[in-house]
């Protein structure tokens, strides 16, 4: 039937299968679903994995640090990152300047990616989970819109770069460093704060409650 | 016991379990299956595209470097050089590990942890799951010298005095990242616990 549902439609043995037990994602044993209170933690009787975590004020922490990251994106995206100068000509670049640079020397795939990469995933990422926290902390309905969310944002986390194209930043600076006057911009410091509030963001988040959070509408 | 045992699936993006194995997650709409549905297959055609795409990604030029003093091109280990003969050991070391380190023990890895699964080798099952850990956690890291590439293009450009230029090996490379990125997805840490 593909995605097609109307909420509601989960059979009861499936929500009675799902409320007594669990499998572990990496070794598939099926072990009783424990209680969890807030902040504890699960692990796999078998293997040792962790299990599932309940994490503690989740979605008011990953609404506050991701309206933060939406702040400091629009910095790092719109000002000026670094400015270098040497023997008199100067010149500056923005992030998107360092994609079209690439597109401008005919790597247009590359350009594509790594528009992708470090510009629209991050973006799409910070919104979704805008979106979730929101929906769990004014304790909205939760149905196919909901699902879908959390599962592009589940695999959107691998492909969001910010972090790597920030290390790859300060590597760039050192290689240039002793040649050219460096001087940063405000979109660095934005880029830095980025890097930060994504990183807090990311282990404020908790995927097993969101998910619980969708179990639990059923 | 295991859930396949009992004909039990887990979606593979919510979690929850289904005894429906292959119809798409009561929840979340999300895709189930007993195990990844051709999984050392996928593994394995990710990770070839991910080996010979490394080959021109470390032979060609991945930065093209025109000054007064003439045009240079540079591959990933003569950036690596350069920065050793600059002084700079911690950046070197850093790029070093990212983008040859990193790739080439992850194409090992993967090979040995599916070749483990394929003619059940014996090797500890907690080991195996931590190294596919690793490499799902590190292997995005090597895109790095992807953006360094990008950004000292971008910023250096003056005029006649110096130019930098992307050079086509990046375009590999990138490819290389991302296909062995894809290729550690793809592999189910469930089959390591199968053979029990």
């Amino acid at each position: 039937m593909g995605d097609v549902r109307s909420v509601g439609s989960v059979p009861a043995h499936l929500r009675a299968l799902n409320a007594r037990w669990v499998a572990c994602g990496t070794c598939d044993a099926l072990l009783q679903r424990p209680s969890l209170r807030e902040g504890q933690q699960a692990r796999c009787t078998h293997c040792g994995s962790p299990l599932f975590a309940r994490k503690r004020s989740h979605a008011e922490r990953t609404l506050a640090l991701m309206i933060a990251s939406l702040v400091v994106y629009a910095v790092a995206v719109m000002y000026p990152f670094i400015r270098m100068e040497r023997s008199g000509i100067s010149n500056q670049i923005s992030v998107i300047d360092s994609v079209s640079v690439l597109w401008r020397n005919g790597m247009h795939l590359l350009a594509l990616a790594s528009a992708l990469l470090i510009l629209l995933f991050p973006l799409m990422r910070i919104l979704l989970l805008c979106g979730l926290a929101f929906a769990v902390y004014l304790k909205q309905e939760a149905g196919l819109a909901f699902a879908r969310v959390a599962r592009l944002a589940q695999a959107l986390e691998p492909w969001s770069m910010v972090d790597i194209f920030m290390l790859g930043i300060i590597v760039s600076l050192v290689k240039v460093g002793k040649m050219v006057d460096i001087e940063l911009g405000a979109a660095f410091w934005g880029m830095t704060a980025l890097v930060l509030f994504l990183t807090m963001g990311a282990s404020a988040a908790c995927r097993d409650s969101t998910w619980q959070y969708l179990r639990d509408r059923f | 016991m295991r859930a396949i045992d009992q004909g039990i699936a887990r979606c593979m993006a919510c979690g929850s379990l289904t005894d429906r194995p292959g119809e798409p997650c009561a929840y979340c709409g999300g895709p189930t299956a007993l195990r990844k549905r051709n999984s050392l297959q996928r593994v394995w055609a990710f990770w070839l595209a991910g080996v010979i795409a490394y080959i021109p990604g470390n032979l060609y030029p991945i930065m093209v470097t025109e000054s007064l003093a003439g045009t240079s091109a540079s591959t990933i280990m003569g950036g690596v050089i350069s920065l050793i003969h600059h002084h700079s050991y911690s950046v070197a070391f850093v790029v070093f590990f990212a983008s040859v380190l990193v790739p080439v023990t992850k194409f090992a890895i993967i090979a040995w942890l599916a070749l483990t699964i394929q003619f059940d080798w014996p090797a500890d099952e907690h080991r195996r799951v931590e190294a596919h850990e690793v490499i799902e956690f590190i292997g995005r890291w090597s895109m790095i010298d992807v953006f360094v590439v990008a950004a000292l293009a971008a910023l250096i450009q003056v005029g006649g005095l110096m130019t930098i230029s992307p050079g086509i090996g990046i375009n590999a490379f990138a490819l290389s990242v991302m296909f062995t990125m894809l290729s550690a997805m793809s592999f189910d840490s469930r089959r390591i616990w199968d053979t029990r």
